[in-house]
């Protein structure tokens, strides 16, 4: 490296000290805030179903895999002369929780991963009912309410996810094209 | 030289704090503080808003800590939002800056002293500094004063690596002349 910049860059990484009062201020702020990835066993079974892994086939099962494959390509092909399909169109879910003593709510769910930070509920004029609203298309969507970063409540005015196999409360709703449950 | 950290592994505080204890979010803070700010300093070129969008970068990254989908590589990812949020926070200040201080005239007439003088030194390099396209002093202080691999740089600023060869070659020879010419004079 040529010494002009050589030594520009040395001067450059003296150590810096930052007010260490920075870190109160950090934390006076983050204390505000919900648990990050509260979504304890919920996030944790997410993260673990979008991580890559390596997966080994059998020369015969590659040729199986090839074959499924093709008839993908093949029926897809297929279903692409058709019409287009409508447009998915979405409908707007008003998600109400009483919840008089919480501090903060938010509405987790597939349809924000999980994420407890995504849709922070905002409480009434009452304080006691917290609501949000979130626009969802057709499908049939797990979700459930997050409080105070530490407490899953499924809805009780809605089913419970009869499938759920993370170990948390969670309610289920599925929008139809033109109705929902 | 990729991001490390000593002591108790960011991982294991990474998951205390998703598990509720905020405390463990501190080591962290206190663990990252003065290397993050170093670069913020030098990205920013001044104190105040170095610290502002340090503070902001920690707290942004309290609240994504669910999306940091490997806890070993926290200081990485959050060295990722620190540059982001240095971004934005240079691109306001560009503006600011050109709405009420811009002084093209008082820059070139700036007085420039030969590195002999520790601080006439560092007023010369932060001088220089200044006057490098942000792109070009981001790839500049990321490579030769963070000393990250170009694989890591293009990770953290979504640049491909030739571009960032690229701006760190026009940095380096920018520089060059510039201290050159301060040299000089």
């Amino acid at each position: 490296m040529d010494d002009v910049i050589e030594r520009i860059a040395r001067h450059l990484r003296r150590p810096v000290q930052v007010d260490p009062a920075l870190d109160g201020r950090v934390m006076r702020e983050i204390s505000a805030l919900p648990t990050p990835g509260g979504v304890t066993m919920v996030g944790k079974a997410w993260r673990w179903l979008r991580r890559p892994r390596q997966f080994t086939l059998t020369p015969l099962g590659g040729l199986a895999a090839a074959a499924a494959l093709a008839v993908a390509v093949f029926l897809y092909r297929t279903d692409a002369t058709s019409p287009a399909p409508p447009q998915v169109v979405s409908r707007a879910f008003q998600f109400v929780l009483v919840a008089p003593r919480a501090v903060h709510v938010s509405l987790v769910g597939d349809f924000n991963d999980w994420d407890a930070t995504r849709t922070p509920m905002r409480q009434t004029g009452s304080n006691a009912l917290w609501t949000v609203v979130v626009p969802l298309e057709p499908g049939r969507y797990h979700y459930a309410f997050f409080v105070d970063g530490s407490r899953w409540l499924a809805d009780p005015s809605a089913p419970v996810a009869r499938d759920d196999d993370y170990g948390a409360p969670s309610s289920v709703l599925t929008v139809g094209g033109g109705g929902d449950s | 030289m990729g991001i490390h950290s000593v002591g108790t592994s960011d991982a294991a505080l990474v998951r205390r704090v998703q598990t509720g204890d905020t405390r463990a979010y501190a080591d962290l803070v206190a663990r990252y503080r003065d290397r993050l700010g170093r670069y913020a300093l030098h990205m920013l070129g001044n104190r105040e808003d170095a610290e502002e969008v340090l503070q902001d970068a920690f707290v942004r990254a309290y609240r994504s800590l669910a999306r940091c989908d490997d806890p070993e590589r926290f200081g990485a990812w959050l060295y990722g939002i620190l540059v982001n949020r240095c971004r934005t926070a240079g691109a306001r200040a560009a503006r600011r800056a050109r709405r009420f201080v811009y002084d093209p005239a008082a820059l070139e007439t700036a007085p420039l002293a030969g590195p002999d003088g520790r601080a006439e030194w560092d007023d010369t390099v932060r001088w220089a500094l200044a006057r490098l396209p942000s792109e070009s002093r981001e790839a500049f202080l990321l490579k030769h004063v963070e000393e990250l691999e170009y694989e890591d740089m293009a990770r953290l600023t979504g640049a491909g690596i030739s571009a960032l060869k690229m701006r760190v070659k026009r940095a380096r020879e920018q520089l060059q002349a510039m201290l050159k010419e301060a040299e000089r004079v």
